[in-house]
């Protein structure tokens, strides 16, 4: 028994002062939750539309091109600012800061201000992305939004991220769980990346290369400094809480989150190898980049491990399914991106189609399946109802699950023969370009595949936002678990 | 307006010394409060009465 006077555990304090009720948290955050899950599947959708005109551009140019908007630069940039600004910051902002309120065991106050942050962030994308279509973006990947929708994304990102970091300071209980670190270093992360490469680029641009390092070292840090803090923190919280069973190794996980603090951020310059930058900065991004391996292996050997024996439980679970999907895809991920940042093999990948199948593999099949995972476990909690259709449920996994895997073995294969041709003098450009093509169909497909697991997901989602109160009065107040199903098979 | 010379980042320079600190002091206070001790009670802090440890939580919706 531990002591009563250093009490982890609020939850279960007899105290009722310090005692609170999960319930009673998660009907404080419902309306910033929903609506944030709304906007990111609205973004996801948009987005998913972007991608599908892009990849069938790829390989048939003529396709859509009598629309200056509707060629393939500014959409793909509006692809990339819908998923990356809409769907995942959304995503984030809901799964995220839910989990942060669940362990801080503190009802979050003010939420209005957190809706309408919401607001102002969905406006300003929306400005941007419209500015991005029609012309006005900016040349610096990753960063298109034009300048004058910026200021409104940074201003509104502060008034989010600063609610979380509230929550935080009037949390209950002394401990702080790992999912905890995970998101509040992201939401400290995040705007100092941000703000920096915008007045170091955008307002204030400094020399030549110098743009390009932080280019880069932004670009590559959303993705290892936001995404994958916040995707970690879902899965840290979600495995041991659906299984029923703590995290295999709770030392591992604070190994992980420390190492990856330290490591990641030097990362990004990988992208520049063979670029005209000081040397040593290129080694010093490479070094980081195989570092990561760390942090990776230490991740995957604590998820593993926390779900050995227990496989039937995940496969039954929807949520899990997609986070232990994510899980082992963001071990993949993270090896291949180590091995691609050796010189070596970066000197067939880079400039190819691997990098972008590499890409894809990163915020799709590790970030973008967990946090789905993420919304299958939050929605039912919030609504108090289940979902209504597990037919959809596995067409949306099995729709995304396919056609990731197509995209990212397409790509890759494609992307690695693809550069080893270029390395061949003897074969004309023009050709290696012509041999992409039957791999660009591929990914064209792959998007119908995941096209179709989004709808099913909104379809699912739409369905029990506005239909389930008639559900509910119909068949009374559902179980969430069907507690003994469950038990035959535990 | 372009950045000339170093001296132009120099507020830059400052937050990222503030950064740097903050990344410091929160190792620190974490060592300081006992974030990194007791790492097997502390995995169980998930768990509460309405969601305890030893229960499966989550499962497909099941047709009526």
């Amino acid at each position: 028994m531990m002591p009563k006077s250093y009490n982890y555990n609020p939850y279960s304090s007899p105290s009722d002062a310090v005692k609170a009720e999960l319930s009673e948290i998660d009907a404080s955050i419902r309306s910033a939750a929903i609506f944030f899950v709304i906007s990111a599947i609205g973004w996801l959708m948009l987005g998913t539309i972007f991608a599908l005109l892009a990849a069938v551009k790829s390989h048939s140019p003529d396709f859509a091109g009598a629309y200056e908007f509707l060629t393939f630069g500014r959409v793909r940039s509006a692809h990339l600012n819908s998923m990356a600004l809409g769907w995942a910051s959304n995503i984030i902002f809901a799964v995220g800061l839910w989990i942060m309120a669940r362990l801080c065991r503190a009802p979050i106050q003010h939420k209005g201000i957190l809706l309408i942050a919401g607001i102002f962030w969905n406006i300003g994308l929306t400005v941007g992305v419209f500015g991005i279509l029609g012309g006005d973006m900016t040349s610096v990947e990753w960063l298109e939004i034009p300048r004058y929708a910026t200021p409104l994304l940074a201003f509104s990102y502060t008034l989010i991220g600063v609610w979380g970091v509230i929550a935080f300071r009037f949390r209950k209980g002394d401990h702080v769980y790992v999912s905890q670190w995970y998101i509040l270093a992201a939401l400290f992360w995040f705007p100092w990346l941000y703000v920096v490469a915008q007045v170091m680029i955008i307002w204030f641009p400094v020399r030549g290369v110098v743009q390009s390092v932080t280019n880069w070292w932004f670009a590559h840090n959303v993705l290892g400094l936001w995404f994958t803090p916040m995707a970690l923190a879902t899965a840290y919280y979600l495995i041991p809480k659906v299984l029923g069973r703590p995290i295999y190794s709770y030392y591992l996980s604070v190994l992980g989150f420390w190492s990856l603090a330290i490591f990641y951020n030097w990362a990004g310059i990988h992208h520049l190898i063979g670029g005209p930058i000081p040397v040593w900065l290129i080694s010093a991004g490479i070094v980081a980049s195989v570092m990561m391996v760390i942090p990776v292996i230490v991740v995957g050997i604590n998820h593993h491990m926390s779900i050995l024996g227990m496989h039937k439980q995940v496969w039954r679970s929807p949520t899990l399914r997609f986070v232990v999907f994510g899980a082992i895809s963001y071990t993949l991920v993270s090896l291949i991106g180590s091995s691609m940042a050796l010189r070596t093999v970066n000197e067939i990948t880079h400039f190819t189609h691997f990098t972008v199948g590499h890409a894809h593999h990163g915020v799709y099949a590790f970030f973008t399946m967990i946090m789905f995972g993420g919304v299958y476990y939050m929605m039912p909690r919030l609504l108090k109802c289940e979902w209504p259709s597990a037919g959809l449920i596995k067409i949306h996994f099995w729709g995304c699950a396919i056609g990731i895997t197509i995209m990212v073995v397409a790509l890759q294969v494609g992307g690695w023969i693809q550069g080893m041709e270029m390395k061949n003098a003897e074969i004309p450009f023009l050709e290696i370009v012509q041999n992409t093509i039957p791999w660009l169909k591929a990914r064209s497909v792959s998007g119908i595949f995941l096209t179709a697991g989004h709808c099913a997901f909104a379809l699912n989602l739409f369905w029990m936002l506005f239909a389930a109160g008639a559900l509910r009065a119909k068949e009374g107040p559902t179980l969430l678990v069907n507690k003994e199903k469950v038990n035959s098979i535990v | 307006m372009d950045a000339e010379s170093y001296t132009d980042l120099v507020p830059l320079i400052f937050i990222a010394v503030v950064f740097f600190t903050v990344a410091v002091g929160a190792l620190y206070w974490s060592s300081k409060r006992g974030q990194l001790r007791d790492f097997d009670k502390q995995a169980r802090t998930i768990f509460t009465d309405e969601e305890p440890e030893g229960e499966v939580s989550d499962s497909f919706p099941e047709k009526k």
